[in-house]
């Protein structure tokens, strides 16, 4: 879901760097210097999950779990994703620098969707429906970060509307697994170690 | 994990002060991103390979990194020419590929390549420690800073637990398909690498402690701006400079 | 003094431990005795849920009382990854001192003089994450020797040691340290280090 340096208009790019930034600005707000090793140890841990290929037909994907850092992590999910996606561009020039508002927002604001959706049930409710929300929250982050890429695209311009449905279509197999894979992490998280989900309260 | 391989090297680029790098680095490749026509692009990528140069850093190395960046360009082009009306170049069905649609994706193909180039040169030649450690002295948020040190020192060590789960899912017999069985081992093997990743979190809090943290994180500096790195900046400024007068008028 | 754990895991039960300055104790028991916990307990990581715990004199009971306990005493972790968390050993070596208030100055000249002392000189400007793990056991070391602390607790400080580093380690606390607990498996270890022997096993301390 990374989008290239380069390929986004101008005002596409200064929208998504300030709307990152301010969900940076409260996600660090909210998160005290104590909690810095828990933070971003469990962001090495995510990193770590990404360079995971799942298999899905005769193809593969990477994981990108971001509905479910949403749901330990709340706001604090935009300084997590900055500094791994920073990381990325740093090293592997995935994304890169000029587009890193963009792409951070993309990943980190359907997190915080999960987050505000799913996090709830998640800590409260049985097994059944921990379960569901877990799937919910899956589907969630790749679902709205695809939509997310597609409009930066589309904003950029016209021409590039084909692309974006391509991306759309393509993230749909991605969000079942990311459902499935986060649907049964939540529910091992809960029985082994519950207060990973109250991470950020 | 070997993950800092172009940092290795003593060009005039790996000696840079890495503040300066950031200062440098962010407007020219802005400038850069926002560019349109072909003119600046090509200027630009030039002037990326001619630093690249310097480095020393081998070709083979830089393409095959430049392989993986353009496979989201590739896409462009099999999408991008189509969908601009303008000359016609050829037709597929009636799907008409223009003169406009082709220079649009060429334009931008430059523009990352330009981009990705520079930033290696510039940026992928300094220590990962020595540029986070620069962001503290440009009044970054010192928080994010330390998210930062802490998430990228405890990579490794993840990477090394992760290695040791995979190798009991292995010789257990795991193959992995495309089923649930499947899907739910890499989720038990995931939320196992979190629940290690927050324990560790918690002794590394308690080392903290024990070593008297009480909040803040002290800073040592050790940055010294020399006349290569003012030359260099001076030199970075310009050439930003004229690149986005050259691409404004043309 | 007792203690159990969230999980409801009970550890301690009425358990009593005294030392004194000069002491050097080893102290053994099997997995799950609670060895570490108690180290834990002694820098007020963790509380205990009943008794009390009284040091240099004093008894400790908030977080607050133990931030001298923490500045006297020095834990050293069983994993170094843990301790070590700066980027360079310079750092992680500094990061005591100047948080005990020393000036940069001074925390550079402390981690010349540590560095020296175990045997790390040319270790300053290394990143600590690409250290092998004997050096990285040296590094924390010297991380805890860096803030001078009059006793020492070692949360088996040779495990997965080679020789010449376990040897290194011992003629250090040979020569430098006075005041110590030491936890290992290694019984022939403990009988170059301690001169006093406990052993911890379901909630009972005992003398050997």
């Amino acid at each position: 879901m990374h989008i290239s340096e380069g390929v986004l208009s101008a005002p596409v790019l200064v929208t998504g760097a300030v709307l990152s930034a301010a969900g940076v600005f409260i996600g660090l707000k909210k998160m005290d210097y104590e909690k810095i090793p828990e933070v971003a140890v469990l962001t090495s841990a995510f990193f770590v999950a990404s360079l995971i290929h799942v298999p899905i037909g005769p193809s593969s994907t990477h994981l990108v779990l971001n509905g479910l850092l949403g749901i330990l992590l709340g706001w604090m999910v935009f300084p997590s994703i900055i500094v791994a996606l920073s990381l990325q561009a740093l090293l592997f020039q995935f994304g890169g620098f000029t587009s890193l508002g963009v792409n951070t927002f993309i990943m980190a604001a359907p997190a915080l969707i999960a987050y505000y959706i799913f996090a709830f049930p998640v800590r409260k409710t049985n097994h059944f429906l921990c379960a569901l929300a877990g799937f919910g929250a899956g589907v969630t982050g790749i679902g709205f970060g695809a939509l997310f890429a597609a409009a930066a695209l589309i904003g950029t311009g016209e021409a590039f509307l084909n692309i974006a449905k391509v991306i759309v279509v393509v993230h749909l197999p991605v969000m079942l697994i990311e459902g499935i894979i986060t649907s049964f992490c939540v529910i091992f998280l809960k029985k082994v170690k519950p207060e990973i989900l109250e991470v950020n309260r | 994990m070997h993950l800092e391989e172009f940092a290795e090297g003593n060009s005039f680029f790996h000696r840079l002060d890495p503040r300066v790098k950031f200062i440098t680095i962010i407007p020219y490749i802005f400038v850069i991103a926002f560019m349109k026509g072909l003119n600046g692009p090509v200027l630009s990528l030039i002037i990326s390979l001619v630093m690249i140069a310097f480095t020393g850093i081998s070709i083979k190395k830089l393409l095959s990194r430049l392989v993986v960046v353009n496979a989201f360009v590739l896409l462009l082009w099999i999408f991008l020419p189509f969908s601009y009306s303008g000359t016609e170049v050829f037709q597929i069905g009636h799907l008409k590929a223009t003169r406009e649609g082709f220079l649009q994706v060429l334009s931008i193909t430059l523009k990352t390549n330009a981009i990705v180039i520079a930033t290696i040169a510039i940026l992928g030649t300094s220590e990962v420690f020595s540029l986070a450690h620069a962001l503290v002295h440009l009044k970054v948020p010192d928080k994010l800073v330390y998210l930062f040190f802490f998430f990228y020192r405890y990579i490794s060590v993840l990477h090394e637990e992760y290695i040791r789960l995979k190798r009991t899912m292995t010789i257990r017999a795991f193959k992995a398909r495309t089923s649930i069985h499947t899907y739910k081992t890499y989720a038990y093997l995931i939320g196992m690498l979190i629940v290690r990743s927050y324990d560790r979190s918690q002794r590394i809090y308690k080392a903290m402690l024990c070593r008297g943290f009480k909040g803040k994180f002290p800073i040592i500096s050790h940055f010294h701006l020399t006349i290569a790195d003012l030359c260099f900046g001076f030199l970075m400024t310009l050439i930003t400079v004229l690149i986005a007068i050259i691409s404004k008028n043309g | 003094m007792s203690f159990g754990y969230a999980n409801g895991r009970k550890i301690f039960n009425n358990l009593n431990f005294s030392m004194e300055k000069g002491d050097r104790i080893g102290l053994i028991g099997p997995n799950g005795a609670g060895k570490t916990t108690l180290l834990h307990l002694i820098m007020g990581l963790l509380k205990p849920d009943s008794g009390e715990i009284e040091i240099f004199g004093k008894v400790r009971k908030e977080d607050r009382d133990f931030t001298e306990v923490r500045q006297r005493i020095g834990l050293l972790f069983q994993d170094s990854d843990d301790q070590l968390f700066c980027p360079t050993v310079e750092e992680d070596i500094a990061f005591g001192p100047l948080n005990l208030g020393k000036t940069h100055e001074d925390a550079r000249i402390i981690v010349r003089e540590t560095c020296e002392k175990l045997g790390l000189n040319g270790y300053e400007k290394k990143i600590t994450n690409r250290l092998s793990e004997g050096e990285k056991r040296l590094v924390a070391l010297a991380t805890v020797v860096a803030m001078h602390p009059e006793c020492y607790l070692l949360d088996e400080p040779a495990t997965g040691l080679d020789e010449k580093t376990t040897q290194r380690l011992l003629n250090y606390l040979r020569e430098n340290t006075h005041t110590y607990i030491i936890i290992t498996h290694d019984l022939g270890f403990l009988k170059n280090v301690a001169e006093k022997m406990y052993v911890l096993s379901d909630s009972f301390i005992k003398e050997l």
